[in-house]
C-alpha cells in the first residue's frame, strides 16, 4: 500500500519527531483530558496509564493500552444514533488516535510507517471530536507534509486530466430536456431579491457569476487534489445506489479512490460523498469561500456544514431531500439535476423505514444515518444488509405500474456546470447524476 | 490461551461479567460472591449477581425471616463495601409459580426471580416486563434486549440498526416484539452480544442474526476478507463448501455470497462435524457455542485472544477451541464478557 518505501537515513531523523513533539504538552500534567462523568472512571484511568506511559517513553505498552482505548470508544461510538453519542467518547477516541498515531512516528519515519499514522489521525478526524486545540488537524499536516516531501515528483496514479479523460466504458447520457422545465438563473442577484424571491417561497434558483471566481475553479485538477490530499483516508461509498444490496461504505485514501474508482477503468461506482473534507484538510478550504447568501439564515457561520462531492461519471444519488438549506457549488464536470417541491411527496412514495426516512423509493438514497448532517459513524463496516430489498426505480426510468403517480409530479431540472451554483430549498427533493468526472461543494445552512 | 482458575466450587451460574474490571462470580453452595480484576471485593448471602460498566447488581437473601429479596446496586469502585447505591425489595416468588420439580423459574440476572422486571444498566434501573410475558430468560446487549419465555418463543426490542432483532428492518421496537421468523422453533437458549443475537432451539439449532461486522455471525465478512482470514477471502470471493452457513436469504445456488455486515433475519448456522449445540453466550463482538458432546466453538472479534485459539485472529466461521479437547475436558457452560471468555469444563469421565 505503501506509495514510495524510500528510506532516507539522513533527512529527517528525529525531524518529525522533534515535530510532533513540539504539538504536544510538554508534560502528561499538561495534557488535559478534561472528560466529563460520562466516560467511565475505568476508561479515564486507562487513558490516564496511556498518556503516563507515553511520556515516560514505553512506546510498545503505550501502544496497547491505545488500542484498547480506541477498541473500547469505538464500541460506545456505534452504540445508539450518532448524534446520540456522547461528544466526550468521541474525545476518547480522539485521545487514543493521537497517542497511537505519535507512538507510530516514534518507532519509524519510514513512509509506511507514516502512511499508517496519518491514516490513524484521519480515523480520529472523522469519528473523534476536537481536543487539545484540534490538535489531530496539525499533527495530520505535519505527517503530510512529511509524505510528501519523500515523494519523487510525477509519482502515483496516472495523471490524467479531466478534459483529456478517454471515452469511459458507460455510454453517458446527456438528459434530453427538450420537455422538462428548467430551473430559472440569475446572475449575481442581491442578498435582498434572493431573499424575498427564492429563499423565502422556498424555490430553486442557479446563481451564476457568484462562485466562478473562486480559487478552486482554476485550481483543482485530479492531479491538484492528489498532491493535496493524495495520502488521506476519507470515507467512500461503493455501489451504485444506497438501497443496492451491493451498497456499502469503506474507508480509502485519496489516491487509492482516484485510482480504483476513477482513473483505472472502475468495475464499481465509488463515490466520494457528503465528506467534511475541508475541516480535515484545511488547505482546500482556501480555495472556496461561503456564499454571502448563506448568512440569510439564522443559524451561525460555524455551524453551516460543507460538504464534498467528489466522483466519476455516473455516481447518481437517488431522490432525497434534505433538513437544510442547500447551495450546490458546481466546480469540475456537470451534473444532470432534478427537482421535485415537497408538496409532491405523496407522488414519490417515500419509504417507511427509519433509516432511509428521507429518502423516496423511486430511485433512492438518503443522506447517511438517521436524518443528521453528521459523518458517517460506521465507516468501517458498511450497512449492507443481508436480507432487506428496496424497490429500486430510476428517477429516469421509473417502473411506472408500480409507482403510476410518479409520471404526474411535475419537477425542475437542470445541468449545472463548473462555475455555477444551485439553490435547493429545505426539504425539496432532489436527483443527481453526474455527466463528467466532478467535483461538487454543498453548504448545509438554516 | 484459557487459562485455570480454580473453582472452590461448582459455579451455578457461571456469570462474566461486562466492563473493565472483570469479575467471575460464582454464586453457589453459600452463595459467596467473589470479584476479580479492577473492582475487587466480596460478599455473602447472594443469590446472584449482574454488572454493568458503571453499575454491580447483586440479588441478595432479604434482610428479614420472610421470603423475598433484595437488589442492590453498587458502584465498582466500592469494593462491595459501605452503602449501596439503591437498594429494591424484590417480592417474593407466587405460589404457581414454580416449576415441575418444585423450584422457583428463577431466570438469572438481569431477569429478577419473580420474570415481571428486570434490571438494566442505564436509569431506570428497574424494569417491569408486561404481565403477559412469562420470562425465562433475558439478555442484554449494547442496545437491545431478548427474551425467551417459557414456550420457547424469543422476543427482542431496543435498538435495531444492526439487525439485532431479527425482525428484518433495521428499525427499533420499544416494546417486546415475537420474532416470526422463530415462532413454532421451541429455543432453549438465547444471548445477546453488544450488537448481535443468538438463540439455540431445543434440538441443538442454533440461529444467529445481527451485526457481523467482526464475523460474529459466522458469516463471510469484509475486514477479513481484506486481512485474508476469511473462507470467502481465500476461495477469492466465492463461499465453497466447508463449514456451511447457510443464510435465509442471500446468494443464489452456485452465486459468490457476497460479504454480510448485516443479517437482520434470524440465519440457520451449521456448527462442524454436525453438532448440536446446547449453551450459547455473547460478547460484545463474539460468540461462543458448547455442543452436546462438551465441546466448545468460538467465533467473531479475537483480538483480544477472547476466542482461546492461541491467537488474536478473529475467525468469520465457528472454530473448535481445541484447548479442551486436548485435555480430555469436556465443556458444560460457557459466558462471555464484552472481550473475554469463561469456560466452565470438567475431566472427562473415563469408561
Amino acid at each position: 500500500m505503501a506509495e514510495d518505501i524510500n528510506r532516507d537515513p539522513l533527512a529527517g531523523a528525529g525531524a518529525l519527531w522533534e515535530a510532533l513533539l513540539a504539538l504536544l504538552p510538554r508534560t502528561k500534567e499538561e495534557l488535559k483530558l478534561d472528560l466529563s462523568e460520562k466516560v467511565e472512571r475505568s476508561v479515564v484511568m486507562l487513558l490516564q496509564e496511556a498518556t503516563e506511559l507515553f511520556y515516560g517513553g514505553r512506546r510498545n505498552e503505550c501502544l496497547q493500552t491505545s488500542e484498547a482505548v480506541l477498541d473500547y470508544s469505538w464500541e460506545k461510538l456505534n452504540t445508539g444514533p450518532w448524534q446520540d453519542v456522547d461528544k466526550d467518547w468521541r474525545r476518547v477516541y480522539a485521545f487514543g488516535c493521537l497517542l497511537k498515531a505519535a507512538c507510530l512516528c516514534e518507532a519509524s519515519e519510514d513512509a509506511t510507517t507514516v502512511a499508517a499514522a496519518l491514516k490513524v489521525c484521519d480515523m480520529g478526524l472523522l469519528m473523534g471530536a476536537a481536543i487539545l486545540g484540534d490538535i489531530l488537524i496539525k499533527v495530520a499536516a505535519i505527517l503530510q507534509t512529511h509524505l510528501l516531501s519523500r515523494k519523487r515528483p510525477a509519482q502515483g496514479p496516472t495523471q490524467e486530466q479531466p478534459s483529456t479523460k478517454k471515452a469511459r466504458n458507460e455510454h453517458v447520457s446527456i438528459p434530453d430536456m427538450k420537455s422538462e422545465r428548467t430551473v430559472p438563473r440569475l446572475h449575481c442577484p442581491s442578498l435582498q431579491y434572493f431573499r424575498k424571491h427564492f429563499l423565502v417561497p422556498e424555490r430553486p434558483v442557479i446563481l451564476e457569476g457568484v462562485a466562478d471566481h473562486w480559487p478552486c475553479m482554476k485550481k483543482w485538477s485530479l492531479e491538484y487534489i492528489q498532491e493535496v490530499a493524495g495520502c488521506r483516508t476519507v470515507p467512500v461509498e461503493v455501489g451504485s445506489r444506497y438501497t443496492d444490496e451491493e451498497w456499502s461504505q469503506t474507508l480509502m485514501t485519496v489516491n487509492e479512490f482516484i485510482s480504483k474508482y476513477i482513473v483505472d477503468e472502475p468495475r464499481d461506482v465509488g463515490y466520494l460523498a457528503q465528506h467534511q473534507l475541508f475541516d480535515q484538510i484545511p488547505e482546500l478550504k482556501q480555495d472556496i469561500s461561503i456564499p454571502d447568501y448563506c448568512c440569510l439564515g439564522d443559524g451561525e457561520e460555524d455551524e453551516i456544514t460543507i460538504n464534498a462531492w467528489f466522483g466519476p461519471q455516473g455516481t447518481v444519488s437517488p431522490l432525497h431531500q434534505d433538513p437544510q438549506q442547500n447551495l450546490l457549488v458546481q466546480v469540475i464536470g456537470r451534473k444532470y439535476i432534478r427537482l421535485y417541491s415537497p408538496q409532491e411527496s405523496e407522488a414519490l412514495y417515500p419509504h417507511d423505514t427509519h433509516l432511509l426516512h428521507n429518502t423516496s423509493q423511486v430511485g433512492v438514497r438518503g443522506t447517511q444515518c438517521d436524518m443528521a448532517d453528521s459523518p458517517p459513524p460506521h465507516p468501517v463496516s458498511g450497512d449492507q444488509v443481508g436480507d432487506l430489498c428496496f424497490p429500486q426505480v430510476d428517477v429516469e426510468h421509473p417502473d411506472l405500474e408500480k409507482f403510476p403517480q410518479f409520471a404526474e409530479a411535475p419537477f425542475l431540472s437542470c445541468i449545472l456546470s463548473p462555475g455555477e451554483v444551485l439553490f435547493i430549498p429545505v426539504k425539496y427533493w432532489h436527483y443527481v447524476r453526474a455527466l463528467d468526472l466532478s467535483f461538487s461543494v454543498s453548504f448545509w445552512w438554516s | 490461551a484459557p487459562s485455570r482458575c480454580p473453582a472452590r466450587a461448582a459455579p451455578s451460574p457461571l456469570r462474566a461479567t461486562p466492563g473493565l474490571c472483570s469479575a467471575l462470580s460464582a454464586p453457589a453452595g453459600g452463595g459467596r460472591l467473589e470479584l476479580a480484576g479492577a473492582a475487587g471485593g466480596a460478599a455473602g448471602g447472594c443469590r446472584d449477581a449482574w454488572a454493568s460498566e458503571a453499575l454491580l447488581v447483586l440479588l441478595r437473601a432479604g434482610p428479614g425471616p420472610e421470603p423475598g429479596a433484595e437488589l442492590q446496586a453498587w458502584a465498582p469502585g466500592s469494593a462491595l463495601r459501605g452503602e449501596p447505591l439503591w437498594v429494591h425489595t424484590v417480592e417474593a416468588e407466587a405460589e404457581g409459580d414454580d416449576g415441575p420439580g418444585g423450584k422457583p423459574q428463577a431466570g438469572p440476572l438481569p431477569l429478577l426471580p419473580c420474570a415481571r422486571a428486570y434490571v438494566s444498566p442505564r436509569p431506570p434501573f428497574y424494569r417491569p416486563l408486561a404481565p403477559g410475558l412469562r420470562a425465562r430468560r433475558l439478555e442484554l446487549g449494547a442496545e437491545h434486549a431478548l427474551l425467551l419465555d417459557e414456550a420457547g418463543q424469543v422476543f427482542s426490542w431496543g435498538g435495531g440498526r444492526h439487525g439485532q432483532l431479527g425482525h428484518g428492518t433495521l428499525e427499533a421496537e420499544l416494546e417486546p416484539r415475537p420474532l416470526e421468523a422463530l415462532q413454532g422453533l421451541p429455543m432453549a437458549e438465547v444471548a445477546a452480544g453488544g450488537w448481535h443475537s443468538v438463540s439455540v432451539s431445543e434440538t441443538g439449532d442454533v440461529y444467529i442474526w445481527g451485526w457481523n461486522e467482526s464475523g460474529q455471525l459466522a458469516l463471510p465478512t469484509r475486514s477479513l476478507a481484506e486481512d485474508g482470514k476469511t473462507v470467502a477471502g481465500e476461495a477469492a470471493g466465492l463461499h465453497e463448501g466447508g463449514p456451511d452457513v447457510k443464510s435465509t436469504a442471500g446468494g443464489e445456488d452456485g452465486a459468490p455470497t457476497p460479504f454480510i455486515a448485516v443479517q437482520p433475519f434470524p440465519a440457520l448456522l451449521d456448527l462442524p462435524r454436525g453438532s448440536e449445540a446446547v449453551k450459547a453466550s455473547c460478547g460484545s463482538r463474539h460468540t461462543a457455542v458448547v455442543t452436546r458432546t462438551g465441546e466448545l466453538y468460538t467465533w467473531g472479534w479475537g483480538k483480544y485472544g477472547q476466542l482461546g485459539h492461541k491467537d488474536t485472529s478473529s475467525w468469520d466461521r465457528p472454530c473448535r477451541v481445541e484447548y479442551f479437547v486436548e485435555r480430555q475436558l469436556q465443556v458444560r457452560a460457557v459466558s462471555c464478557g464484552p472481550w473475554n471468555t469463561y469456560a466452565y469444563a470438567v475431566e472427562q469421565e473415563k469408561s
